[in-house]
Parts: structure tokens; sequence; C-alpha cells
């Protein structure tokens, strides 16, 4: 991990080659995330982890961000006249782009961490070779778990917390523009579209998954001991984050060519 | 075991939370985006959309009416637009009210205007068409004029006919003497001749209308008023009006003369010497005389008008500039 | 302390194991024979290729070169049937216990239950498996505590029971006693000891430790350089005057 002892080019081959053990490993999970047998109840527990145990982060996240961009934007819009626009302009930026990739990016910060410091650490611990060795695959009861209701709950995630951001948002006109629960979301439901609700849904399970995968990648191939640990929650975040965007950036590229708005 | 249950349970409730969320929010979508009875949709036909997009505005004397829910071409030069339109907004648009595609000045998104009619008409339905400015407007103005040309152009045919049997080495007289069955005809083109003039007549009283629409600035054609063209169609409008009064007198005439020859034929059967009295009536030959003279002219200047109109309805299809429309028709909506 | 070996068949046998890390030879010409019922322990310095051996005998680390043999079958060919046979039937006691931290005792002794079922059929019950397997490490009010909550002592000892509950012939011991205050070793050595006697199960045990190694060794192979360098009982190379074994006993 020493990066700055290597060349660059070193430094490219090796991202390279990493970039290709991860595309395998994603094939590996669909290939096995389909074989029999399913440890339901692993994956169960998993989803209440990411899901459940996230919810209030994420949902305080997203509340506080809809209450801040609104209470930030609205001033400006006041002073251009467009005061009526801002819950839709508010529903456009959550729905579409604030609200998906920031929960990603909270959830990249708590659940890849974490899925990377576990792994990581029963990688070390020999956990996961004790795994292996008591006839259970510990990369479908580990990783295919993880990965599949990570791809699940973050969707999950992204609705709720976009609607406490929206539900923020409203607090702030409630309060200073006087407006009604009803006319705010009516407002809202207007300005979405089909076309700005289910790219952003489906760009959802994408980042769930990019955050399950990276996760388990990092903490499943931890090396160097218990300091390995850390570096593997510490780069599962990172490159979770970066990937995030990347996702994000080629969502957006396909929406866009798809429905030439 | 107790505690995986309520995990479970917890679970439950916040996956179905969160699609609940998302059916929620799928329907309203829906709701607003026309499936929901709230609105009906009435349609308009263009030419030219000029970038207007599914979703766009539709306003009513300014106030947001609706939304444009589909766009489909139905030939090369129709395109129907459908507009869903809000039914509290419905009531007030009349069945004379007219579309146009304008811009949304401050970003720059097409919406489509609908301006108030007027209250002689009724108020339009769910499923009506209301007319529209834009080149397919225009273009049902300028079949308008073709149609009148060719009647025109009929006329002159005709006339021409009678005016070679009237002037044949016969003479109108004598032909209408001898032969009965050559006043029928004549009677018959007469009458041909009348209809055609009456059309004529129409057309152009039409047309009048239209022209003087174009000094109304309220009015989004009066974006044309100025122009050199718009003066050329005034031009060929007047031709034709004129063209069309004098065929109306020479028809008058020839009546008269028809009925002044069918009145000589019966007295020439009552045996009261009709063809005397016509022999010995110089006045009627001289008369009869210039009416053929008349014809004759007027069936060359019908011509030469029709082929100007011709020409110049050519060069208006061609040429009529709908940037130029457009511009001006900002313009007066700006002036307004 | 030393029992006489007498010949009995062999459950393991290794001939010539290579293996490579990089450019770190780390086994050489390995051999070793593991004869049932056998205590054999194996001493050598850190990172000498002892758990790296231990692994390759449970297929959990692939080998270069060389063929091992785990009760008559042939590593290197291994359906997984035949893995999962040899792993319901090889125990492995790993380094720092391995307990899976997110699971309760019970669990953790279920672990291996779950899908090793074809040993046992379907248990519908597995409580009283699990009991006995708690019992004869000593440690049955624990069923509901989480890892966390045990002493290295205790969490060793889980560790065996789960290691235990398959009923293995042969328990492979990585470094048993490694992290643990001397009495709490001796007391992991006499428990091995207890096992090894109870179920009648061969034994291969990697240690540092001379004493654990004194108490539980029938035979013993002293592993330097990749290679098995010495073997003989307890006795016979604590009085060795090669100074290269005296250095493990004498320190």
């Amino acid at each position: 991990m020493n990066y700055d002892k290597r060349s660059l080019l070193s430094g490219i081959k090796a991202f390279i080659a990493e970039t290709g053990d991860m595309a395998y490993f994603a094939g590996r999970f669909f290939r096995e995330v389909f074989k029999r047998p399913f440890e339901f109840k692993e994956f169960l527990r998993q989803c209440y982890n990411i899901g459940n145990r996230s919810f209030l982060l994420v949902g305080i996240t997203g509340f506080i961000i809809g209450l801040v961009f609104t209470l930030q934007s609205r001033p400006k819009m006041v002073e251009l006249g467009a005061d009526a626009w801002i819950p839709s302009m508010i529903a456009l930026a959550i729905i579409r782009e604030i609200g998906p990739l920031f929960t990603a990016l909270i959830s990249a910060g708590r659940i890849g961490s974490a899925i990377g410091a576990e792994l990581g650490s029963m990688r070390v611990t020999e956990q996961i070779d004790a795994m292996e060795v008591s006839g259970t695959n510990p990369f479908k009861y580990l990783v295919v778990t993880r990965i599949l209701a990570s791809t699940l709950m973050i969707p999950v995630l992204v609705i709720l917390s976009n609607f406490l951001a929206l539900y923020g948002s409203f607090l702030v006109e409630y309060l200073k523009g006087e407006v009604s629960f009803r006319f705010y979301f009516d407002e809202v439901f207007r300005a979405v579209k089909y076309t700005d609700l289910i790219p952003s849904t489906i760009k959802t399970f994408f980042f769930g998954f990019a955050i399950g995968l990276v996760g388990c990648y990092n903490g499943y191939y931890c090396k160097h001991g218990t300091a390995g640990v850390g570096i593997a929650a510490n780069t599962a975040v990172v490159k979770t984050s970066l990937m995030l965007f990347i996702i994000d950036f080629v969502v957006a590229l396909i929406t866009d060519i798809l429905f030439l708005s | 075991m107790q505690k995986s249950f309520y995990q479970q349970l917890k679970l439950g409730v916040f996956v179905l939370t969160g699609i609940a969320l998302l059916v929620v929010a799928t329907i309203m979508i829906g709701q607003k985006q026309n499936l929901f009875g709230n609105s009906a949709t009435i349609y308009a036909i263009f030419r030219n959309t000029s970038g207007l997009k599914e979703g766009n505005n539709v306003r009513f004397s300014g106030l947001n009416a609706g939304k444009v829910t589909k766009i489909e071409m139905i030939k090369d030069t129709v395109i129907m637009i459908s507009l869903s339109i809000n039914k509290d907004i419905l009531t007030h648009i009349k069945k004379d009210s007219k579309a146009a595609i304008t811009s949304d000045g401050l970003v720059g998104n097409m919406i489509v205007n609908i301006m108030p009619g007027s209250d002689s008409f009724g108020s339009v339905a769910s499923g009506d068409t209301i007319q529209s400015f834009s080149r397919v407007s225009t273009d049902e103005i300028l079949n308008t004029l073709s149609e009148t040309n060719e009647n025109a152009a009929l006329l002159t045919v005709e006339m021409l006919k009678i005016a070679k049997e009237i002037t044949s080495g016969q003479g109108l007289i004598g032909a209408l003497v001898q032969d009965p069955k050559i006043t029928q005809s004549v009677k018959a083109t007469l009458f041909d001749i009348g209809k055609s003039a009456n059309e004529a007549a129409l057309a152009v009283s039409n047309l009048n209308a239209f022209i003087n629409s174009f000094d109304q600035p309220d009015n989004l054609a009066g974006a044309i008023r100025d122009t050199v063209l718009a003066n050329q169609l005034k031009n060929i409008i007047l031709n034709i009006e004129r063209s069309s009064a004098e065929i109306g007198q020479v028809v008058r005439q020839l009546n008269q003369t028809v009925k002044n020859a069918d009145q000589a034929v019966i007295n020439a059967k009552d045996g009261k010497g009709t063809i005397n009295y016509l022999s010995n009536d110089p006045d009627l030959v001289t008369k009869i005389d210039h009416t053929m003279k008349n014809i004759d002219e007027t069936v060359l200047e019908i011509r030469q008008s029709s082929q100007l109109l011709n020409q110049n309805l050519e060069a208006l299809k061609n040429t009529w500039p709908i940037k130029n429309y457009f511009k001006k028709m900002e313009k007066t909506s700006q002036s307004k | 302390m030393i029992q006489k070996s007498v010949q009995k068949n062999v459950v393991i046998s290794i001939r010539n194991l290579n293996k490579k890390f990089g450019n770190h030879q780390v086994l050489e010409g390995f051999n070793l024979d593991l004869y049932e019922d056998e205590s054999l322990v194996i001493m050598g310095k850190s990172g000498t290729g002892k758990s790296v051996m231990l692994k390759c005998l449970i297929g959990l680390e692939r080998f270069d070169q060389g063929s091992i043999s785990v009760m008559g079958r042939n590593m290197e060919k291994l359906s997984s049937e035949d893995l999962s046979y040899i792993r319901s039937e090889v125990g492995f006691l790993f380094q720092g216990s391995a307990l899976y931290d997110s699971m309760t005792v019970r669990e953790n002794l279920e672990f291996p239950l779950r899908r090793h079922k074809i040993k046992f059929g379907h248990i519908k019950n597995t409580t009283p498996l699990i009991q006995e397997a708690l019992e004869s490490v000593g440690l049955q009010h624990t069923l509901d505590l989480m890892p966390d909550e045990l002493s290295g002592g205790m969490k060793r000892r889980v560790a065996l029971a789960r290691t235990l509950i398959l009923r293995p012939k042969i328990i492979l011991y990585d470094e048993p006693t490694t992290g643990l205050d001397p009495i709490t070793s001796k007391e992991i050595v006499f428990l091995i000891k207890s096992v090894q006697q109870k179920f009648q199960t061969s034994s291969i045990i990697i240690t540092h430790d001379v004493d654990s190694a004194r108490h539980l060794a029938d035979r013993m192979i002293l592993l330097i350089n990749g290679k098995n360098y010495a073997e003989g009982t307890f006795d016979e190379l604590d009085h060795s005057d090669d100074p290269r074994i005296m250095a493990f006993f004498k320190s």
C-alpha cells in the first residue's frame, strides 16, 4: 500500500490489475448468487444491518440536506421572483441527484467500511478459513449475502431519505413561505416525471451493488494482519465513493441519451 | 430466536415503508401526468412544432392550463399535438380560440399559447381540435386562393366559349333565333358563370376577412401585414375582386341579352316580327357588340390576373419565411 | 509421558512438499507421516511454513509440488464431496481460535453442523451435540455468550469444542497455546491430551512452546529451512548435541 514508493507506471498497472480482479470478484458473485444453497438467514441479518441500522443516520442526513438546501436556495429564488419554483426545483434536485448520491456516499462510509472491516478481521483471524473448513462456502455466506443485501437495501434507504429530505424542504417552505403540505407535494409531483424517478431509482441499485462489492472485495482479500483491517475499511470507503461518482456519471449519460430531454 | 424474529419484523416494516412510498410517488406522478380525470385532451394541428416537446406547458392567457401530452406526426406537413387541459380552464377556451407555439421567454422552453376566442362560440369540449397559427394556417389560406384561382381560370374558359359562339359568323342573335338549342346551352353556361362568380365572390370575401385580420395588432397573422408579400397578396385579391365584379356585370348583361333574345323569340313565334325588331334596333346591336368586346377584355384580364396569381402563389408558397413570421409574431405579442 | 509408538496405519502422508510465496521458498521437500492415534508435534521458527503445511493438508492452501494424502485420499485430485468428507473428518483448531464474532457460542458450534450434516444425518435438535461438545471442554455455561465475553483460554476451548462437534478422527492444532498465559496454556495442553484420549484422535500439533511439546508429543519433527531437519521423540531431540536443535530447547 506504499503508493509513494511505486512508480506511476506500476501504480497504473496495479490499478488495472485490481479492476480486473474486482470484476472477477463481481463475476464470482453472479455465479454464486444463483447456486444453492442460499444463505437466507444471513441475508436477512445483513438486510437488517444495512437497512434498518443505517436508517437513522441516512434519514437524519437526508432530512437536514432537504432543510439546508431549501434554506440556502430560498433567498435567491425569492429575489428572482421564482419562489413558486422552489418545490419543483428542490424535488428534482433531490430525486434525480442529491438524494441517491448523498445516501449512497453516507452508506459507503457506514456500510462499506463496516463490511470491509468485518470481513477483513474475519480474514485476518482466520474466521473465513474456519468457515470453509466447516463446510460452508464463505463466499456465499459472507459475500453474496452482503452484496445482495446492500444492492436491495440502498434503494429503500434512498427512497426513505428522499422523502425525509423533501419533508425537511417542506418544513422550510411551510415556516417561511407559508405553503401547505398539500400544495408543496402537489408541486413536487407535478415537477417530477417518470423519466426522473425511474433512472434515479435504477441507479440506486447500482450504488448498492458497488457499496457491497467494494466493501466485500477489500475485506475478503484483506492482508497484512490487524493493520490491514483498517486499510481494508478505509480503501473500501475511498474506492466506493469514487465508484459511486463514476456510476452516477455513466447513468446520467445513459439517461440523457435514452430520454433526450 | 425471539430477537431474530423482531429483527425480521423491523426489517419488514422498513422495506414495506420504502416500497409503499415508492408506490405512492409513482401514483402521484401518474396522476399529475394525466392518468387522473382532472383534465381533458384537446388537439391542435401544426405544420412545424419549433422544438416543442412532450411535457411542455400550455398557457391560456398566460395561465398555466396544462401540458403537451403527445406530439404525433400524422403526415409530413401535419403534426397533431395533444394538449391536456385543466378542466377548470377548459370551459374558458372557446371553439375559435387559437393555439400558437411560442417560446417561454425566461428559460427558452417552447410552450403552447392558447389565445382566448370570442364568447359567441361555445366552449371547447374534450376531443375538439382548436385552430392554430403556424404555417398550416397560412397554407390553408394559400389553398383557398389556389382554389379561387382555379375557379377563375375555369370561368375564363367558359367565357371564352360563349364569346367564341357569339362572335362566330352567325352572331348571337341569329343563333338565338335560329337554334333554340344554342339558347339553352348559353343559358346553362351563363348559369355556371353565375355560380362561379358567386363562388369567387365568396372566396374574395373570405380573403378580405383574412386581409383585414392583417391589420389587427392582436392577431398573430398581423405578423405579415407589413411585408411585401402581404401587399402582393392584397393586389392579387384586389384583382380577383375586380375581375369577379366585371364578370358579374358581364353575366348580368348577358342574362339581360338572353332574356331579350328569349322575348324576341317568343315575339317572333307570336308573329310580331321579331327579326325586324332586332335588326331595326341598332341600339341593341351596339349594346351586344359592346358587351362582346367587354367580355373579350374581361376574359383577357382574368387570364392575366390568374396567371399572375399563380405566380404569386408559387412565390408565396416557396419563400414564406417562417422565421420572419415567428419573429413578427413575437414582436406583436411584446408590443401588446 | 513418552509412549513407545507402535506401528499403526498411516492416516496422513506428505511427500516432498514444496510451496513458494513469491520469491520466498517456504517449504522445500517436506515429508511427514502421521500414524493412527499418534500425537505428532511440529516445531519450527515463525514463518517457516508450519501453518501453511497444515492449511495444505485441509485444502485451504494450494501447494506447488509434492503429494499429500489424507485418509487415503490424494489432496491434489479431490472432488468437492471428498474434500467435504476430509473436512468433516479432519478438525482444525485455528491459531487465534477463529470464533465467529457475530455469533453466540451456540451458533458458533452449530455452524459446522449446518453443512456437514451428512455425517449425522438430518438432526433436528443440535442441542445435545452442542452440550456434549461444551462439556468435554468444561464450558457448559457459556452457551449464549458472545465470543467477546470470553477470555482467551475460554475462546480456545470453545474453538476446540467447535472442532470436536463433528467428531473428527484427526485434529490439526495450529499453535494452540500462543497468546495464552502459562497456566492457561497448561490447561489447554491437558485439555488436548484428554480430548485425544476421549475421542481417540490422531493429532498434528504445531507449537513454539517446549513445555507443550514435552507434554503432547509422541513424536516430533523439527522444521528448518522448509525441510524436516530432525525427527524423533522429545527426549531424543532434547538430548541432541546439534546446535540448531539445541537452540529450540534451551530458550
